[in-house]
């Protein structure tokens, strides 16, 4: 049978802020529907209209075209509409069976919960992903113990356990790897094909080409434009999302890469070891911008980690040639280094605190006792309007900014200090278009400055485009090195996966 | 590396492993100080003792689960006791005790309600608005009774001393239906939800868990086992005085504690908060009995205490530091 | 549009003159004598001194977060209170001394309490409750239950007695001033105040930015400890006799007082402002409760529902629906 399910004209306001001034969508049974648009543009909070978290302050959603009212998750579940959410919906310290039938249980005739059926379901579905997990996942498992890859996973068995009608997929592939990504999309066209509607959140633009019928643009709280994927093409709908033609040309595989052979090594290691890293021996030369890809969990977290001084681990750190022994992060940033985190809510940003001591937290220290607040003010604006911080001011909380704007306070707190050596774990994650170019001409231009950057990144394209040289990591060793030449999208993949074909090592 | 898996393995998926522990130890220890511990009398006599503490923890554990913690229980069990020695009175018919007794428990009901409504509907944090009703309600206690006195009938604080089914105290029994009870409905899906609402609120509610119902329903239960408490307490004292859950309150956190839940939620369960009741009682005993001198009491108890609440740190920071 | 907004240590601050005002218009306040009133507010403030300094060091370790709280602040008092009575013994000459053994061994206390949380994972109520328990039972074991000293003249003139007779402030109110300003140099214009909020929002954060977490909680447990070892010092000074019990009736007040002033139960957001309003509030309804020869029950009563009203009004947490 089919369904459809309509959203019109809808407006949601947060305190004074407007998050959605004319929201519009359309789904029906059969079809996937992209939901694009720049940070800040109300993506979030129009799937979060759908699901009935939050209260509409005007406009109507309609079923079937007859008008409809969710008042909470619960309503939104009974009339067949789940969402994967992007914050985590899991609850840690319960065990993945649990999590996923957490309110739906199978119960047996005395009001307990059934154990055997719970378990059973639990594995029907993990076998969805299998052959995509790091190890077997056990229904009895705490989700706390799962990577956060698989924790994703999780959430989208949890959701569609319900058997929806409309799933709603809010930047579901930001923490996938490649793989993973491939074994959902095949879902998604399974799904489609049984009758069911997707709703497909997300940044990635290959990815939105790959999957999606239909799209749906929003820009600052208003639909701008909808139609078939088969008509529009990737510049015109990046054209939609940004008001201005966009400055989205950030490769620097057309302009000619600096030769550095001849500059000093700013960064040795040797034959490096943690519970994921099996040894890794690498050399960064001053100025060089080196990637490190692969699939997601393949110790990218634990080497950038390591090499900060937050992860305790063996083997041999040259840092400027000389010998490094970090334990906290502390001695790192002594020397020079910095470390924009993975994830900025958990651990980049303090919410609830103003975007000043967000900026000045690592850097304190350097304005004495009693501390000169106001020279630290005047230090903070200068960053923010070098960063094109959008904000109502310094002492707002960072909670009143967009995931971009966070983003560059998390970089901006670091450029405060002039580090030397930068660690950048996935910074571009969950993060606009517009925002990126302006990432990418900062990293080309930190470099051009005689910076050294190590960055990791899950989207193969910033890389390619960005890097002189990646280092792909699988399983807990570099696999392969790809530079120059060899720096193609095919062969990233390949070695992402573990296989060995034209690298250069 | 084996025997270190086994030991992390225990204390993750059993937290009742420990505080059994702390409670064999203890067990043994007041054996030894006296030897006639397991006589049908003496069980008996110190079981009775130790039962409104038990109760008070295991109400607490439920709310320390869900997320919360409860210190107005002690003026909940207060008010309890001034009830039942004012309008029972020492003279009192059976019938009257049981009618006051059925009043007590409604009384811990709308108190738990009251705390319940605060937190969950109005949202304010539980430690506060918990320390606010503890003044209310034994604010209540001390006006219902200004000065210690009245009572219940002595024929029926009899019964509570001296009914030994199978030959067995009263107070095992009633703590073998509580644990069997809370085996029930942690396999149910309220506690589930307890779980969950306790673990993280935000993600259950996304997952359509009715959180404020749970939140609600945590305070009203400890607000039961609390009555529940107080009516023992009434019972083994046979007199009234609005101070006697001061205490109590503490005490029921500290054995939730030692009992291996944590503040943060989301994790553990009743038996060993259930044991860590009888553990701090025992503690309590055996410092009686071991004749160490009144001014000392106090300190060795707290010491004993404290040292039972950081021997898993220190066991975790040796295994940590060894090989 | 920006909301008008009132921040949590002016509310309570408004709150305790309208109800200050208020009780002026009792059968036995002050009516429209304004002498009588003044000498009442200073008096009142005087009392709030005490209350104000226990509960500073209990709004630093609610302000670092990770369930901070600190229930062995009464019984540290207490036991200050009590060493500053016994070595001081009406000697002027050894006031100096008997501050410095009070800061040190409330910072001893508070370390301990700092190592079980840090090192041995304890939690902070259930820690410090035992060590409440610890410092009780050790004072009781080196008292037997009775104390012999007496307080330094200059204690009393210092603390409890007005500065001058032409400024009829009490010495205490201008050491809670000064002890104010520098509590809040410490909170907002040092590295240390701003690592403390910043662990109390986030640790991780904190950690990769540098921050030395567990200094800095070792830190603020022992300077917590410190700052109620002055309390017990001042309130020795003030009382000018020791009791077993005598910090113990300020314990929970001095956590009501940080919540009553705004700062965030939970951590990493607050003031010590707020806290001095809260202690204010709090010193005001139960002297008023008093002056109205109100029963013990109904003064209880009285307080606890004053208090939920005030959480009521501004300690919300934040809806689960948005």
């Amino acid at each position: 049978m089919a369904k459809s399910l309509s959203a019109r004209n809808i407006i949601k306001r947060y305190g004074g802020v407007e998050a959605l001034s004319d929201g519009n969508l359309d789904v029906h049974t059969g079809e996937v529907v992209a939901l694009v648009g720049a940070n800040g543009s109300g993506k979030s909070t129009m799937s979060k209209v759908i699901n009935g978290v939050v209260v509409l302050d005007g406009g109507q959603l309609f079923l079937d075209d007859k008008p409809v009212q969710l008042s909470s998750p619960q309503s939104a579940k009974k009339l067949g509409i789940a969402t994967v959410f992007q914050e985590l919906s899991l609850i840690p310290q319960m065990t993945v069976a649990e999590n996923i039938w957490l309110t739906r249980e199978p119960m047996t005739a005395y009001g307990t919960v059934n154990r055997k059926e719970i378990d059973k379901k639990t594995n029907e579905l993990l076998s969805l992903f299998q052959g995509t997990y790091k190890t077997d996942i056990h229904p009895h498992d705490p989700v706390a113990s799962l990577p956060a890859d698989e924790k994703q996973i999780i959430e989208i068995l949890k959701a569609i356990s319900v058997d929806p009608w409309l799933i709603i997929l809010d930047e579901a592939t930001a923490s996938l790897d490649s793989r993973q990504v491939t074994r959902l999309f095949d879902l998604v066209k399974h799904w489609k094909e049984a009758g069911k509607a997707i709703v497909f959140v997300s940044h990635r633009m290959e990815e939105i080409f790959r999957i999606a019928d239909n799209y749906s643009v929003l820009r600052n709280g208003k639909t701008v434009g909808s139609g078939k994927m088969s008509d529009i093409n990737e510049k015109d709908l990046v054209k939609l999302m940004i008001e201005k033609e966009s400055v989205f040309s950030f490769s620097r595989t057309g302009s000619k890469k600096p030769d550095k052979a001849d500059k000093p090594m700013c960064l040795e290691v040797d034959g490096l070891h943690t519970t994921t890293l099996k040894g890794i021996s690498f050399r960064v030369r001053e100025g060089e911008l080196v990637g490190i890809g692969g699939l997601r969990g393949q110790g990218q977290r634990d080497l950038l980690l390591s090499l900060y001084g937050a992860k305790p681990h063996s083997g041999k750190i040259k840092i400027n040639g000389k010998e490094s022994k970090f334990n906290h992060p502390r001695q790192a940033m002594k020397k020079g280094l910095a470390l924009v985190p993975g994830d900025r809510a958990r651990e980049g940003l303090l919410y609830i605190r103003s975007i000043l001591e967000n900026l000045l937290l690592p850097s304190w220290k350097k304005y004495g006792f009693p501390l000169k607040i106001a020279k630290a003010k005047h230090d903070a604006g200068k960053i923010a309007e070098s960063l094109n911080l959008k904000m109502a001011g310094l002492n707002e909380p960072v909670s009143s900014l967009s995931g971009g704007n966070a983003q560059k306070v998390v970089i901006g707190k670091w450029l405060m200090r002039q580090p030397s050596l930068l660690l950048l774990n996935d910074p571009t994650k969950g993060v606009d278009v517009g925002t990126k170019a302006e990432f990418y001409s900062l990293l080309t231009n930190l470099c051009n400055e005689g910076k050294t950057i190590l960055f990791y990144s899950s989207d193969d394209e910033e890389l390619i485009g960005l890097c002189d040289r990646v280092l792909v990591l699988h399983d807990g060793i570099i696999r392969t090195e790809l530079s120059g030449e060899t720096l193609t999208k095919e062969n990233l993949i390949a070695a992402s996966l573990g296989i060995s074909n034209g690298g250069a090592l | 590396m084996k025997n270190r898996f086994t030991w992390d393995f225990l204390m993750t998926r059993y937290p009742a492993f420990f505080p059994l522990i702390l409670l064999a130890i203890s067990i043994i220890v007041n054996w030894i100080l006296q030897p006639n511990m397991f006589d049908r009398e003496t069980l008996n006599s110190n079981m009775r003792v130790f039962l409104p503490l038990v109760l008070v923890a295991v109400g607490q554990a439920v709310v320390l689960i869900g997320g919360g913690i409860d210190i107005s229980v002690g003026g909940i069990v207060s008010i309890v006791n001034t009830i039942l020695a004012t309008r029972v009175g020492l003279d009192g018919s059976t019938e009257l005790m049981w009618r006051y007794v059925l009043v007590s428990i409604l009384v811990g009901l709308l108190a738990g309600a009251i705390n319940g409504f605060f937190i969950a509907h109005l949202r304010l944090q539980p430690i506060i608005t918990t320390y606010a009703t503890s003044f209310l309600y034994g604010g209540l206690a001390l006006f219902i009774l200004p000065n210690p006195g009245g009572g219940i009938p002595a024929s029926i604080a009899e019964i509570y001393r001296t009914t030994t089914p199978l030959k067995l105290p009263l107070s095992f029994f009633i703590i073998a239906i509580i644990l069997l009870v809370w085996k029930y409905i942690s396999s149910t899906r309220y506690g589930k939800y307890l779980f969950a609402v306790g673990g993280k609120a935000d993600a259950a509610y996304e997952t359509a868990v009715p959180v404020t119902s749970v939140q609600f329903s945590i305070y009203v239960i400890s607000g039961l086992m609390a009555a529940l408490a107080g009516i023992a307490i009434t019972m083994l004292s046979g007199s009234g005085n609005a101070e006697i859950g001061s205490a109590i309150t503490l005490n029921s956190i500290t054995a939730v504690i030692i009992g291996g839940n944590s503040f943060s939620g989301g994790i553990g369960g009743v038996t060993g908060p259930v044991m860590g009741a009888i553990t701090l009682s025992i503690i309590q005993n055996i410092i009686s009995f071991a004749h160490i001198n009144t001014w000392w009491e106090t300190l060795v108890k707290a010491t004993i205490i404290v040292i039972a609440l950081a021997a898993p740190g220190i066991i975790n920071l040796l295994r940590r530091s060894g090989p | 549009m920006r909301r008008f907004h009132l921040s949590p240590p002016v509310a309570a601050l408004i709150l305790a003159v309208i109800l200050f005002i208020l009780s002026g218009l009792l059968p036995n306040g002050f009516g429209s004598n304004l002498d009588i009133a003044r000498s009442q507010a200073t008096n009142i403030v005087r009392l709030a001194v005490f209350l104000g300094v226990i509960a500073a060091g209990q709004t630093l370790v609610i302000i670092s977060g990770f369930e901070g709280i600190d229930l062995s602040a009464g019984s540290v008092v207490t036991l200050t209170a009590i060493l500053t009575y016994v070595y001081v013994n009406g000697q002027d000459d050894k006031v100096l001394a008997a501050l410095l053994i009070s800061f040190a061994v409330g910072a001893i206390i508070g370390l301990i309490n700092g190592i079980g949380v840090t090192f041995l994972k304890i939690s902070p109520f259930v820690m410090t409750l035992g060590m409440s328990g610890v410092v009780t039972g050790a004072i009781i074991v080196v008292n037997h239950g009775n104390v012999s000293g007496k307080v330094a003249p200059i204690m009393t003139r210092i603390i409890a007695r007005p500065i001058s007779q032409a400024i009829p402030i009490p010495g205490a109110i201008v050491i809670w001033v000064i002890f104010g300003v520098l509590m809040w140099l410490l909170l907002e214009r040092t590295t240390f105040g701003k690592n403390l909020f910043a662990i109390g929002v986030n640790r991780v954060t904190a950690t990769l930015s540098g921050v030395n977490v567990t200094g800095m909680n070792l830190a603020t447990y022992t300077l917590a400890g410190a700052l109620a070892g002055f309390g017990g010092f001042l309130l020795v000074g003030n009382t000018g006799v020791v009791l077993i019990q005598l910090g113990q009736p300020y314990l929970f007040p001095s956590i009501a007082a940080v919540a009553v002033g705004g700062t965030l139960l939970s951590g990493g957001k607050g003031s010590y402002w707020g806290s001095m309003a809260g202690a204010i509030v709090l010193t005001l309804i139960t002297s008023l409760l008093t002056t109205m020869q109100m029963p013990d029950s109904v003064r209880r009563m009285v307080l606890g529902a004053t208090l939920l009203v005030l959480i009521s009004i501004y300690g919300r947490q934040r809806g689960l629906r948005q």
